[in-house]
């Protein structure tokens, strides 16, 4: 019986170690049933497929008559819970910039520090290294869009719909020039 | 034992050990509570550090936040934070350790890993967050703010009825005042939607604390500065506000958090249970508190249920809270002629008796188990040895106690306040008041620049007389 009591003893101990596995990053893991980094894929998955075959985006293209650059205005949270949204901005930004079909410029906190390393270019930097003032890129399109959600809860089931829509918008004519939607509607039972 | 001289030698050296080792966490850190309590924040910090031990031992989760805290009111906020996250990762890395918890049964609960309470988890991450803010590092504030998030996740998973612990709306309302640090509005916004919410629906229902004021303020500015134009209509017809408010040009802001009082501390209380066994079920029962445990007989040896059947009363002992009442009532800011409610956030105390109420049904049956244990091992004891059975007899009676253990240096409540300041030297008044109507002043000076928040936590450590025994 004692090789047994000690083999049953490791067997504890070992069920006890930590363990951490690799896993793929496209895998889908769901847990708590609330909004993860599938989520985000799903969501940028379907607006780079819904974006790139656009008629209406690639007739604003044709009309302009160059890549048109679009700058990232403000995804609005409307849900309950704390979405960071440049998870799947940054996924769209990326498919834009490797696809060709527009050119991104740099927006919020990060055009700051730009503007900010251009100051002290200025005296700092040997004159004929110099970034000069006034040749920024002004886009021709903003990225808008929002998050909502709607839930029904009863007892130990919960059922969540998540709507996201993102939108690019003509800055010198305010008109909507493309429109994406994705929905997604989990049912949790606890 | 064939000398007689010898065994009782050896009763007596385990008498005085155990007796020692038995008296609650507070007592056994005596010392330091009354320096703490006097206020006497360097001594009682050297106090804590002289056993550095205690920093891998079973209580490091409370030599870490006892130290974090300590460290964060002398405002050494970076050393502060160095023992809050080390509390942090171990409450992450925490798993049970079988032969401690298996020890517990034949000793007592103290014999495992402090593990710390849900309310103590979150509150680390409030203390650590306001160090960051403090120390202007908004980044490191937001780190804090997104594992309050998957704490409070973690909490709302593990119960899904609302009678329980599982919202706290200080801590959303925090996450709510660190986004807006970050002019991040719109997660500023959801959170101190969400602080709303828990305050009118849990925290009224188990605690009896409703929605300040200032956060109703809170909740329709940021849902104009995040342009949410229908919310901002929404909450400002609902509460009732004509002027949102919005810190004056040129001017600054004063968020004030007023932490009040002591903490509850722990200590134990006995329970006796008769003890009987019919139809393959042991019963423990105390018909005066009306509670009635019934086990099936088959998890125990026939030995053990032999032994069981032989016992009349047995005691054992838990954990309860002792509170230490308040000893200010409430507290009012003044800038100049202006006056500004400092409002309760969170009831601390009343959420450490939920806790610990939540819990006591687990608390029993672990306690019960762990009478039955040492009861069939002072069974077998006897059997081989007369003395052998006294010996176990003793040691099992003075290794009774419950797990005393809590973080007893946090604040019995925390309030909070926004003042808007003038771009310069601004002379802020604390008034607090006690039950009596007695007042006392607290002046504070704050030197501003336009745009900036100044974060300051004010900690009174006086409290009212506690009931004794603990």
């Amino acid at each position: 019986m004692k090789p047994f009591r000690i083999l049953l003893l490791a067997v504890v101990l070992m069920s006890c170690a930590r363990s951490v596995t690799r896993v793929d990053p496209g895998q889908t893991i769901d847990l708590s049933g609330r909004w993860n980094d599938a989520d985000s894929r799903q969501v940028a998955t379907g607006m780079i497929a819904n974006l790139l075959n656009s008629e209406k985006f690639k007739e604003y293209t044709t009309q302009l008559g160059k890549k048109p650059s679009i700058i990232v205005g403000l995804v609005r949270n409307r849900t309950s819970e704390h979405i960071d949204t440049e998870n799947y901005i940054k996924r769209i930004e990326l498919a834009l910039f490797n696809s060709g079909t527009a050119e991104v410029v740099e927006s919020g906190a990060f055009r700051e520090k730009l503007r900010v390393e251009r100051v002290n270019q200025r005296d700092f930097a040997k004159p004929s290294t110099v970034a000069q003032w006034g040749m920024e890129t002004g886009a021709n399109l903003m990225l808008f869009g929002e998050m909502t959600s709607e839930s029904d809860v009863y007892e130990k089931q919960r059922v969540v719909n998540y709507v996201t829509t993102l939108y690019l918008t003509d800055m010198e004519s305010n008109k909507r020039v493309w429109y994406g939607q994705e929905e997604i509607k989990k049912y949790v039972k606890n | 034992m064939k000398h007689p001289g010898l065994q009782r030698l050896l009763l007596s050296c385990i008498g005085v050990a155990l007796v020692g080792s038995c008296a609650t966490y507070y007592r056994s850190n005596l010392v330091f509570n009354q320096d703490f309590e006097r206020g006497d924040l360097n001594k009682a910090l050297r106090t804590l550090q002289e056993k550095p031990s205690e920093g891998a031992g079973k209580k490091q989760f409370l030599y870490f936040v006892n130290n974090g805290l300590i460290l964060s009111l002398l405002g050494k906020y970076e050393e502060s934070n160095y023992y809050f996250e080390r509390a942090y990762n171990f409450g992450e890395d925490y798993r049970i350790n079988y032969l401690n918890e298996a020890a517990t049964y034949f000793s007592n609960p103290n014999f495992a890993v402090y593990r710390g309470e849900d309310h103590e988890h979150l509150l680390l991450l409030y203390f650590k967050a306001i160090n960051y803010l403090k120390l202007d590092r908004t980044e490191d504030a937001l780190v804090e703010c997104r594992r309050l998030n998957i704490r409070l996740q973690q909490l709302s998973d593990r119960y899904d009825t609302s009678d329980k612990y599982r919202k706290d709306a200080f801590v959303h309302t925090l996450m709510g005042i660190i986004y807006e640090s970050d002019m991040d509005y719109n997660n500023a916004f959801i959170a101190y939607r969400n602080a709303y919410e828990a305050y009118e629906g849990e925290f009224m229902q188990l605690f009896q604390v409703g929605a300040p004021e200032q956060l109703k303020r809170d909740l329709v500015r940021t849902a104009k500065l995040s342009g949410l134009d229908q919310e901002y209509e929404q909450y400002k017809v609902k509460f009732g506000i004509l002027v949102e408010d919005v810190v004056a040009p040129g001017g600054g802001e004063l968020i004030f958090f007023w932490h009040n009082g002591l903490t509850p501390i722990k200590t134990e209380w006995a329970v006796e249970f008769a003890i009987s066994q019919r139809d393959g079920m042991v019963y423990f029962v105390n018909e005066r508190l009306g509670l009635n445990y019934a086990f099936s007989s088959s998890n125990y040896k026939s030995s053990d249920i032999k032994s069981l059947s032989k016992m009349d009363i047995y005691r054992l002992t838990l954990p309860k809270y002792v509170e230490r009442p308040v000893f200010y009532a409430g507290a009012t800011l003044s800038l100049g002629e202006d006056h500004y409610p400092v409002q309760l956030l969170e009831d601390v105390s009343k959420v450490a008796f939920k806790c610990l109420d939540e819990r006591m049904n687990l608390e029993l049956s672990k306690a019960l188990l762990r009478l039955a244990v040492k009861k069939a091992t002072e069974y077998q004891a006897r059997k081989s040895d007369k003395w052998a059975g006294l010996v176990t007899q003793m040691i099992n009676l003075m290794t009774e106690s419950a797990d005393t253990r809590n973080w007893q240096t946090l604040p019995h409540s925390i309030y909070y306040a926004r003042v808007p300041l003038k771009a310069g030297p601004n002379t802020v008044t604390l008034k607090a008041t006690d039950f009596q109507g007695r007042s006392q002043d607290f002046v504070f000076t704050y030197e501003v620049k336009p745009g900036e928040t100044h974060f300051h936590t004010f900690t009174s450590l006086d409290a009212l007389q506690a009931h004794p025994g603990f």
